[in-house]
């Protein structure tokens, strides 16, 4: 008896874990739902909950997150308007606005097959957007003269239009661009230009560095030569004073002029025998005067 | 009535063939990851059927030849004819021992390899396949699945029931094989229903559950391995084959799970487990102890704890908990799983979403160092306008290169989740929305940015700029973050003409050393200058003062000359001439030519005698050792 009483909790127990299982799901907060008979959808649910349906194969719920996706597209090559090739990618931040539109549209509402048909729109707006504005609207050293803003709503609002038109029950909430690219080929011209660039810069550097340093040397060398100069005529200017005031004291000298002169030509003597100096006298010059008379080393005839 | 059971043995083997060979081409052409998964066991199953056939061909041999050998020693009626050697008499008993002691560990090593093989590449496999049934073939793979599940099942049940009944332990594997399947076929065709239900990826989770089971299985075939080795052997017993799995016999018939655990535990320990207490409350109350189980799991789910750093979301029937939409760190409360679920986020974490190329950082040889121009990433350029060129009109169908230039740029951008709610609910990939919005952010702020500036002394400030326009971005997508840092430490030029920006660096350094170098030159050169203007003037001012002081020492000593002059004008003449003579020819050389005669010529050589000098020279005595 026991026995069968647990088998027919057990039993019991599983027997409504089934039937929730087959007549009930649930909604979350992020999701909505579409619920279809044989097929048709039926019912549209936007509120998060618990609810009832009938079983499978009869009614069967499809849920789908009704939060904001984002989806970017492929880094794909335009032309702009001043013939500038242009490697662009953006994102999309999209949602699903209305889930019974949405579902039939999509492969039993499909995400990536939502993803496939937005990227092809999205392919065409940027292409149409890209070629209506020049590289200075993309890349510009002046900020004011950016168009950012302006092209991102260029191509949210073509892709709004043609979503609109193809009333699909999504919407897209913000776009944005990702990326801004160049071609293989226009990056390699890019990386030689910036090559050259860099190549002026360095012989910029190297004969500046040249010329500073010897506009540095002469000017010191002027400099100097100015310090020297000057110091000189300072020289002079003192030798001249010296010997003014030297000359101030020659009347004492005119009280004996034989005496003065006298006096100078010994000094001058006495100047010029300073250095070692090999003399030669006769014996006429005195003092060797005294010699005259004695025998020399030669007897004369 | 004897059966021929190598006859169920061959038709457990071509089902499990067939159902194998047309899973598989079924589940490939649905694109269902279970069906292939399931058709892998259904090939292993036939491998097992196939030896188990074969050794039961042996076992039949070795019946057959007895019987011949019996026939003929009751007719010669003796028994030495099985005396020359047992070996040469039985051939097919030695056989199948033989069979059974090197053939089956082999082969059972083997299996283990497909079975540890097979769930280790399937596992690999399955991490990077898509879940993607084909929507319109569905419904012919899961047909296909239940019509094999329905005739393996049959198959199977009869092959089990059979080999229970008449204790056939060879046609055993091949019916637990069958069995499982049968029911794998079934799980197969569920999961490719889901797919077309409500489940999208119950496809993939039933292959990835069934490749843990595969490893478990051969977890199973390892320990038997091992064991077969300390098994204690009863002579006589007749042993299980090795390759007959408890496990798939046990899934194959669940029903059987007592007695077969009783059964591997007699088998182990060489005695009667199934007797003891403990045994015997178990298998009475097994009901029971799954209720507890039942009851212990749902009661679990009653309770949260959320770890610090964390924050979690309750949901009520998928509705957020008024009052209690974010539980903080801590245990709380809850109705149990279903009606309730928690949604965990690390909230204190600080998250890092990277713009631009990604560093290097798995690789173990990469260098400590990072240098511009040396790769250390997948290089990712962005555009920066060239402020040294203006715009120009390029020709229709020319290459030459805009006005632009290239960065590279790794730029980690850190933040945490301040709002959970605005984090979870907004957005379905709130990190990924971050991203793009902050890869916008920095391509927005370098079409403009000056190239130097924002490379060297304007960086932090370039951060700064840029943390506030992402945190600006963020707020209006309501992402319920806050950007706690930007870090440009990343930006510089490609690795390409990275080179040519070193080398401006090194020569506008070897310019400043140029400078540096002639300023010191002039420094060297004014003061020097100044140096000899100095002594020029100084020279100068002495000899003045010279002059000053010679012209008034020579006056005075004049005027003292006067008196003895003008008391002995001719004695002080030559006294003071002889005097200054004497003074002034000390030093100097001296010929005095007395000669009378004047008509000699007198030769003289004044060269100093410079050889003498160096001949009075000694040379010293070399020091004695």
């Amino acid at each position: 008896m026991k026995r069968n009483l647990l088998t027919f909790v057990i039993g019991g127990v599983l027997v409504v874990i089934f039937g929730l299982l087959l007549f009930s799901f649930q909604v979350r907060q992020t999701e909505v739902a579409v619920v279809t008979t044989f097929g048709k959808p039926t019912r549209n649910i936007d509120q998060p909950g618990f609810y009832w349906k009938l079983p499978w194969p009869i009614q069967k719920q499809v849920k789908f997150d009704q939060r904001i996706q984002t989806f970017e597209d492929k880094f794909t090559e335009d032309l702009t308007s001043d013939n500038n090739n242009l490697l662009t990618m953006v994102y999309v931040g999209w949602r699903i606005s209305d889930a019974k539109l949405f579902f039939p549209k999509f492969a039993g509402g499909s995400v990536s097959a939502a993803e496939r048909m937005l990227e092809g729109i999205l392919r065409s707006a940027k292409s149409a957007v890209v070629g209506k504005h020049s590289l200075g609207d993309f890349v510009n050293a002046d900020p004011n003269q950016l168009k950012f803003d302006a092209i991102e709503n260029e191509i949210k609002a073509q892709v709004q239009a043609q979503l609109a038109a193809n009333n699909c029950g999504l919407v897209v909430e913000f776009l944005g661009i990702k990326k801004l690219g160049l071609p293989d080929s226009v990056t390699q011209a890019v990386f030689e230009r910036m090559t050259s660039e860099r190549a002026v810069l360095v012989s910029k550097s190297q004969f500046e560095g040249e010329a500073e340093a010897q506009k540095i040397r002469s000017a010191a060398e002027r400099e100097a030569a100015r310090i020297t100069s000057e110091a000189e005529s300072q020289a002079i200017r003192i030798r001249g004073e010296g010997e003014a005031k030297a000359a101030e004291l020659l009347p004492v000298f005119e009280l004996n002029p034989g005496l003065a002169n006298f006096d100078l030509r010994l000094k001058a003597i006495e100047q010029s025998l300073k250095e070692k100096s090999t003399l030669i006298f006769d014996q006429r010059t005195p003092p060797f005067d005294l010699f005259q008379g004695f025998a020399t080393n030669r007897p004369s005839k | 009535m004897e059966r021929n059971i190598q006859r169920y043995g061959i038709i457990n083997l071509l089902m499990l063939l067939l159902a194998a060979a047309g899973g598989y081409a079924v589940a490939r052409y649905a694109g269902s990851l279970a069906g292939q998964v399931a058709s892998l066991f259904a090939g292993l199953g036939a491998l097992v059927a196939l030896i188990s056939w074969f050794q039961m061909r042996l076992e039949e041999s070795e019946r057959l030849e007895k019987l011949e050998l019996d026939e003929l020693a009751r007719a010669k009626g003796s028994a030495t004819l099985f005396e020359a050697g047992k070996g040469e008499t039985f051939p097919a008993q030695r056989a199948r021992l033989q069979f059974e002691k090197y053939f089956v560990p082999a082969f059972t090593f083997l299996l283990l390899i497909a079975q540890a093989g097979g769930a280790l590449l399937l596992w690999r496999w399955l991490a990077k396949a898509d879940a993607a049934v084909n929507p319109t073939r569905w419904m012919i793979t899961a047909a296909f699945f239940a019509v094999c599940f329905l005739m393996l099942f049959i198959l199977g049940r009869f092959s089990a029931t059979i080999a229970r009944l008449e204790d056939h332990r060879l046609l055993r594997p091949g019916a637990s094989y069958t069995l499982l399947s049968a029911f794998l076929c079934a799980i197969a065709a569920l999961g490719v229903a889901g797919v077309s239900v409500d489940f999208p990826r119950a496809d993939l989770q039933i292959a990835r559950g069934l490749c843990v089971l595969l490893g478990v299985i051969s977890l199973e075939t390892l320990f038997t391995l091992i064991f077969e080795i300390y098994r204690p052997r009863v002579k006589g017993k007749i042993g299980r084959p090795l390759y007959d799995s408890r496990l798939v016999g046990m899934l194959g018939q669940p029903e059987g799970l007592i007695t077969t655990a009783a059964e591997v535990l007699d088998y182990q320990f060489g005695f009667k487990v199934s007797d003891t207490w403990f045994y015997r409350f178990f298998e009475r109350n097994l009901t029971v102890l799954l209720l507890v189980q039942i009851g212990v799991f749902l009661l679990s789910s009653c309770f949260v704890l959320v770890d610090s750093g964390e924050q979690a979301l309750l949901e009520r029937f998928g509705r957020p908990v008024q009052g209690q939409e974010i539980l903080g760190p801590g245990l709380h409360l809850k109705s149990p799983w279903p009606i309730s679920r928690v949604y965990r986020y690390r909230t204190e974490q600080i998250q890092t979403v990277t713009v631009g190329f990604a560093d290097d950082d798995k690789d173990e040889h990469a260098s400590p160092v990072i240098l511009w121009a040396v790769g250390h990433g997948k290089e990712d350029n962005f555009l920066v306008a060239n402020r040294d060129h203006s715009p120009v009109e390029a020709k229709a169908g020319d290459r030459k290169a805009p006005p632009v230039s290239l960065l590279t740029v790794n730029i980690p951008i850190q933040f945490q989740v301040t709002n959970l709610v605005a984090w979870a609910y907004n957005h379905r990939d709130s990190s990924n929305l971050l991203q793009q919005i902050a890869s916008r952010e920095v391509v927005r702020q370098l079409v403009s940015a000056d190239l130097n500036e924002i490379m060297s002394h304007g960086r932090l400030e370039a951060g700064a700029r840029l943390r506030d326009r992402i945190q600006a971005a963020t707020d209006a997508h309501k992402l319920g973050a806050r950007i706690l840092f930007v870090g440009l430490q990343g930006i510089h030029p490609p690795v390409k003409v990275a080179p040519e920006y070193t080398k401006v660096v090194a020569e506008t350094q070897k310019k400043k050393a140029k400078i540096l170098a002639a300023q010191a030159e002039a420094i060297s050169t004014n003061a020097f200058a100044g140096a000899r203007a100095f002594t020029t003037v100084n020279t100068a001012e002495a000899e003045r003062q010279r002059l000053e002081v010679t012209a008034v020492a020579r006056a005075a000593a004049f005027t003292n000359q006067l008196p003895a002059f003008n008391a002995a004008p001719s004695v002080y003449l030559q006294r003071a001439y002889f005097q200054t003579f004497a003074r002034a020819t000390e030093g100097a050389r001296m010929y005095v030519l007395l000669t009378t005669n004047t008509e000699d010529v007198i030769e003289f050589d004044l060269k100093d005698s410079v050889l003498r000098d160096y001949g009075s020279l000694t040379v010293p005595a070399p020091p004695r050792r």
